[in-house]
């Protein structure tokens, strides 16, 4: 299908306009829009996966192999004697990013279900929510950089006023902070881009532009001839193109961001300032201690369904952009850092689990065993072998589903009670012995048992951390094991939740609350059975996402040891 | 040079479904009893004993050939995952094992549990560890032994908090899983070691590629092909003594082993047939069962670890086991100190022994926990209607051998093969333990005949707890009606029925020493013909002695010594025992009003070493204050640093808009204000006057040009 990926980021689009233009008097079609927009994204990206080879290795680098590609020029600008400004509409899947896509789609179309019993303001909710999922989608598909951080800030918009009006009673306060939290991330983020694209050119419009055919000089010989000299600097194209940015012989020589750039900034090449200043804009969004605190804010104040597109989807937005910007683009600097950002993420599993073991709200406490479990992350990126890179974005992958699913179920108790203080229940399991086995479920998933998704992404990154210092010697064996405490603490807080809650005898704390404590819906089972099956088969048959990542992360590991 | 790709090829056999069976249809049984309501016991029992008959079958074909199986799970980069399964005579005597003892007390559970309102779900939970515990006895793949000892452990799990309406049974639940997990921290290790080094964790390819290791300059070296790509792996020799400490970590939670045993005797509160099944027969015996699988990759140094573990813990829960009221208490214990030997048995390379013991005990233990279990639900059947007492503790208990003949025929004679008298099973497998023990200790020399003395000082320990126990049951005066002031109670405590005396009874033949072979030699069993121990593979400076190294005459030479003088420790034990505890005898008279023991070596005991609050009082309070310090920290340090850095923003906002309205926006007013004035004063100075306008515009102009300019 031609234009697939523009369907599956604009179809949400067409949605939102379909709400705005539909009269208040049919208010009841928005939900049902919005599902079937999302529903429709989620199929044409099933269609999109199953229709992705996974054998082709992307090039990382450049353009090759690159599947189900839109390339359009935007706008360009030529600015005399510093050459030209290019910025293309750009599309692309591979190995890096297509797991990304799936899971959006998946957390996407649930958290859609579960907006189904949204009461105020139906026509802005439903409106805000479809344009968070253009934007979401914008965000994992885009490769010009200039597309991407368009996505990527344009998320914050809906964001904020879905937790801004509908949240809880600090939204604001946490709207806020959410805001200009992110905000000031992709202030960085937006610095080094532009440092990029002062040092970055396109080979091939280069090419066009100083008027050498493709079909006689191959891409090298372009970059040999920009290195010489011989094509005039007026005619040198900048870009922002995310791809060509990876590739070391695209810099401008003695561009500010070059590698054998001159520039230091601090005694410190700018090179590497420029990676930590991207590694902090996506550390923000990830969230890794110490830059993690808006999340607990965001998350508690957030409605349910804004908890499980946060939790489930924005946060790897941090992850994958990590690993196509800082990583790709970057590798000696991340190589440099290596010990640091594995450190960081061996702080964030323990330092989040533990926080997680003192909280008493329950979505609390989900929170920070997400700053705990995105930490793997991070320490398998900073692996920088395939197992630890697979393993991050295995990670990011589950961890998506899952924690899905525990804010769907710290929703279904706060739907009944508008509570959700772990010590005011007590034997749950006899009230809603069904809500208990999803609980159950969850939890376990969660603390990394064998059989779910969890498991397979933690071992991997076990197993890649661990590799590292015999087989690139990024960050020491040590960190690995240590990191392996955070499953003990896991298994700490989720238990001890989980015999607070629901063991026990039943008890409340307002007797007002019990008859409203029924157990599951069919709407509730409707969004956590999808789960729990994704979440098992993905724990039973890793294939199912290695054999569409596998190829990339090869591809992806070369791209990094070479050029470190 | 080998190729790894060519060690885990898939290797397919007709055989597969067979050995699926044995996985599917005790999950199959998890998934379906659920919904069987009063037909579960049977339904469940009837799967369970299909799985025993296809594991008898398996046995059958592959006794003297053992079957490889092997296929493809998923590619992680360059690495080949396999599954794969494999049946020796070691994973055949597992499964038979498993699977009876499930049988058995799926049986007796029918009517253990049948007043119970919610007994599909408990029968279900028995099909779901029978199929984990199947999953480690036959996969062949450190990782798969590793995912199903996790499953192991949630079913473990869900059974001791069956009743979870109970506090205690659901935070003994809690405390066994996290426990386990802290060994499996080491297990977890144990693999990123392995598969760092070999790039595989299929037990196969490991130990080929543990055979090729060499010890280079204190490295840990090995060389293969990889696809037909050449892999150096290399590290510090050091990790593979770890690597092989690491993976015993998790036998020390799984098998229940000190520092980490003190899940086991609070597991007992579960319903005793799981007590029977998981917490003494098959489950806490998964630890040997693996430090079997992986014997021949420890080397010296991890295998002194392992003995030392193994005396300790065997001598600690045996001093814990002597004071104890509770009779489910003793039995727990018990089969901590019994772990312990195996444990032992593995680390001074007594392969072949270890498993034995653990055989002899799977059989002698079950059949204490049943015969206990009897007791206990005849007890709590005087309950109904009456006063409440706790049917577990021996203090009511004493003379039941008139009430329960057949429950006192089975606990004594599996109690005889505990305490490891001739004729009893207990006996030929301990007996082979002390046996290599003193041999190794007798190598080692030094320090180690530490373990060979505490090894020896647990044997008079178990006879005397065993028989205290007995003594306690089952003679003297029943206490109860004393304690709760009814006499009719003797009259209407009655013998269990043929559903629990039967596997109780079976249990008690099992632990005759005929099943075993016509022998009072261990060496002569076929056990340990069929079990033989293999030769270490890790590289020669790193290996330990093996025993099989070891003359046969040192053997020979030893034997009697350690036959008569471990039978004469326990007769020591059972005489003291029948001293202190006969009917009549003073600890007797007063143990009806006993609460704990006084003095330091009666606390020490019946604390247990003070384990439970040293964990409980300092770890566990240091960690939760560490928790709340760091969420405070999170909270008041980290988040208001943030704030603050808002905060000071909104200052500095303010700050600019007061200066820029004051000074800024004052000294545009003043301007505006001074050139007003200025105005009115040429204004009446030179009113109508154009050309002198036009003048002095320009000499302003003039002015900024120049200032412009210059």
């Amino acid at each position: 299908m031609e234009h697939l990926l523009s369907y599956i980021v604009f179809i949400p689009l067409v949605g939102a306009a379909l709400v705005l233009l539909t009269p208040k008097a049919y208010e009841h079609l928005y939900r049902v829009l919005a599902i079937s927009s999302t529903g429709l994204t989620l199929l044409l990206i099933l269609f999109a996966v199953t229709s992705f080879n996974g054998a082709l290795v992307p090039e990382i680098s450049g353009e090759g192999n690159l599947q189900m590609m839109e390339k359009a020029s935007w706008f360009s600008l030529k600015l005399g004697s510093l050459g030209a400004l290019s910025v293309d509409y750009f599309l692309g899947v591979d190995g890096l990013n297509i797991s990304m896509v799936l899971l959006a789609g998946i957390v996407l179309f649930i958290g859609a279900i579960a907006c189904w019993n949204i009461k105020e303001k139906k026509k802005a909710y439903f409106s805000l929510y479809l344009l968070l999922c253009t934007s979401v989608l914008g965000c994992f598909v885009a490769l010009d950089f200039f597309l991407f951080y368009l996505f990527f800030e344009f998320m914050l918009l809906p964001m904020y006023f879905l937790i801004g009006i509908w949240g809880g009673p600090r939204r604001e306060y946490a709207a806020i902070k959410f805001f200009l939290y992110t905000l000031a991330g992709s202030i960085l983020i937006l610095i080094v881009m532009i440092g990029l694209y002062n040092s970055v050119y396109d080979p091939i419009k280069t090419a066009e532009m100083a008027g050498l055919s493709m079909a006689e000089y191959a891409i090298s010989d372009i970059q040999s001839m920009v290195l010489e000299g011989q094509i005039d600097k007026t005619e040198v194209v900048k870009s922002f193109n995310m791809l060509h940015m990876a590739d070391s012989a695209n810099y401008i020589p003695g561009s500010l961001l070059d590698k054998s750039g001159l520039g230091t900034l601090f005694g410190q090449p700018i090179r590497w300032i420029a990676f930590l200043a991207i590694l902090i804009g996506f550390a923000i969004k990830l969230p890794a201690f110490p830059f993690h605190t808006w999340l607990p804010d965001a998350h508690v104040e957030a409605p349910t369904p804004l908890s499980v597109v946060l939790a489930g989807i924005l946060l790897k937005v941090g992850g994958y952009g990590l690993i196509r910007t800082a990583y790709a683009m970057f590798p000696d600097a991340a190589f440099h850092y290596a010990w640091l950002i594995g450190f960081i993420g061996m702080f964030s599993i323990i330092y989040g689990a533990m926080n997680a073991l003192a909280q008493k709200d329950l979505k609390k406490l989900i929170a920070f065993s997400s700053v705990s479990h995105m930490g793997f992350v991070l320490l398998g990126l900073a692996a920088m072998t395939s197992e630890g890179v697979s393993g991050a974005i295995y990670q990011m992958f589950s961890h998506g589903l899952i924690s899905s699913m525990l804010f769907l179920i710290a929703g279904v108790i706060y739907d009944r009670t508008h509570d959700r203080m772990i010590e005011n229940y007590g034997g749950l399991a006899h009230q809603l012995p069904k809500y208990t086995v999803f609980v159950g479920i969850a939890f376990f998933a969660s603390l990394g048992l064998p059989g779910f998704s969890g498991f397979i992404a933690e071992l991997f990154v076990f197993l890649g951390a661990f590799k590292s210092a015999s087989v690139i010697g990024a960050i020491p064996a040590w960190m690995a094991v240590v990191s392996t405490l955070g499953l003990v603490l896991a298994a700490g807080y989720y238990l001890w939740t989980f015999q607070k809650m629901f063991l026990g005898k039943f008890w409340v704390k307002e007797k007002k609350w019990v008859p409203a404590l029924k157990d599951l819906t069919i709407h509730e089972y409707l969004m956590l059975v999808p789960l729990v099956i994704l979440i098992i088969a993905f724990g039973v048959y890793p294939s199912l996402l290695l054999d569409l990542i596998n190829s990339g992360v090869e591809s992806f590991i070369d791209h990094l040891t070479a050029s470190i | 040079m080998i190729d790894l790709l060519d060690i885990i090829s898939p290797q397919s056999s007709a055989y597969l479904p067979w050995i699926l069976a044995l996985l599917i249809l005790p999950i199959f049984s998890f998934a379906t009893t659920g919904f069987m309501k009063g037909k579960a016991p049977y339904w469940s029992s009837a799967i369970i004993a299909s799985n025993l008959l296809v594991a008898a079958y398996l046995a059958t074909v592959f006794w003297n050939e053992p079957l490889t199986i092997r296929g493809n799970w998923f590619k992680l980069g360059e690495n080949q995952f396999t599954y794969s399964f494999y049946l020796d005579k070691l994973a055949l005597t597992m499964s038979l094992i498993v699977n009876f003892v499930a049988l058995l007390v799926h049986i007796f559970s029918t009517e253990y549990m049948r007043t119970d309102a919610n007994k599909p779900r408990y029968f279900a939970y028995l099909g779901l560890f029978t199929f984990s515990m199947m999953g480690i006895v036959l996969f062949n793949d450190l990782l798969f032994i590793f995912i199903f000892w996790e499953l192991v452990g949630v079913s473990s799990y869900l059974l001791i908090g069956f009743w979870f309406q109970k506090k205690s049974a659901s935070l003994a639940a809690n405390k066994a899983f996290i426990l386990n997990r802290i060994g499996d921290l080491g297990f977890i290790t144990g693999l990123m070691i392995l598969f760092t080094q070999f790039h595989s964790l299929d037990l196969d390819a490991v130990k080929s590629l543990m055979i090729m290791s060499e010890i280079e300059d204190g490295n840990w070296v090995v060389n293969f092909m990889q696809g037909g790509k050449e892999v150096i792996s290399s590290m510090d020799g050091r990790w593979l003594s770890a690597g092989g400490i690491a993976l015993f970590c998790g036998a020390v939670g799984k098998s229940a082993q000190f520092p980490l045993q003190v899940w086991l005797p609070d597991a007992m509160e579960g319903p005793t047939p799981v007590s029977a099944l998981i917490h003494a027969a098959t489950m806490v015996a998964a630890g040997v069962y693996m430090l079997a699988r992986i014997f021949v990759l420890l080397d010296a140094q991890a295998l002194e670890v392992v003995a030392i573990v193994g005396a300790v813990t065997a001598f600690m829960a045996a001093i814990a086991a002597l004071s104890q009221f509770d009779i489910k208490k003793v039995l727990a214990y018990s089969t901590i100190s019994q772990l312990g030997y195996m444990v032992l048995a593995m680390g001074v390379g007594a392969y072949s022994a270890g498993l034995f013991h653990l055989i002899t005990h799977a059989f002698f233990k079950a059949g204490l926990f049943l015969s206990a279990g009897i007791i206990i639900h005849q007890l709590h059947h005087l309950e109904k209607g009456g006063k409440k007492f706790d049917p577990q503790d021996m203090r009511v208990m004493g003379g039941l051998r008139r009430k329960l003949p057949v429950t006192f025929f089975a606990f004594v004679i599996c109690s005889l093969a505990l305490a490891g008298l001739p004729g009893f099973s207990g006996f030929l497998s301990k007996d082979a333990i002390l046996l290599d023990l003193a041999v190794w200790a007798d190598i080692k020399g030094g320090g180690f005949y530490i373990p060979e003395v505490l090894a020896f000082m647990t044997v008079v320990l178990t006879a005397f707890y065993t028989f205290r126990m007995i003594y306690l049951v089952f003679f003297g005066e029943f206490r109860l009606p004393k304690i709760l002031g009814d006499a009719s109670l003797p009259n209407k405590l009655k013998e269990g029925n043929l559903w629990v005396t039967v596997p109780a009874v079976i249990f008690a033949l099992l632990s005759f020493t005929f099943p075993f072979g016509f022998t009072l030699n261990a060496d002569h069993s076929w056990v340990m013909e069929a079990l033989k121990t293999p030769m270490y593979l890790v590289p020669e400076s790193y290996a330990a002695t093996s025993l099989l190294d070891v003359p046969e005459e040192t053997f020979h030479g030893l034997h009697k010594t350690v036959n008569i003088v471990s039978i004469l420790l326990a007769l020591a034990g059972l005489f003291i025992a029948w001293l202190s505890y006969k009917p009549g005898a003073k600890l007797e008279k007063t143990f009806i009003e006993r609460r704990e023991p006084v003095g330091v070596l009666g606390q020490i005991s019946f604390y247990h070493w003070y384990q439970n609050s040293l964990y409980q009082n300092i770890f566990l309070k240091a960690i939760l204050a560490k928790s709340r310090a760091l969420a405070w920290f999170d909270q008041y340090v980290l988040d208001e640093a943030v704030n603050l850095l808002a905060k000071l923003n909104v200052v500095i906002a303010h700050v600019t808009r007061w200066f820029d309205q004051v000074f800024v926006d004052g000294l545009v007013n003043l301007t505006a204000a001074s050139v007003g004035k200025v105005g009115q004063l040429t204004r009446s100075i030179q009113s109508g006057n154009i050309q002198a306008q036009i003048l002095v515009t320009f000499i302003f102009l003039l002015t900024l040009i120049l200032l412009l300019v210059v």
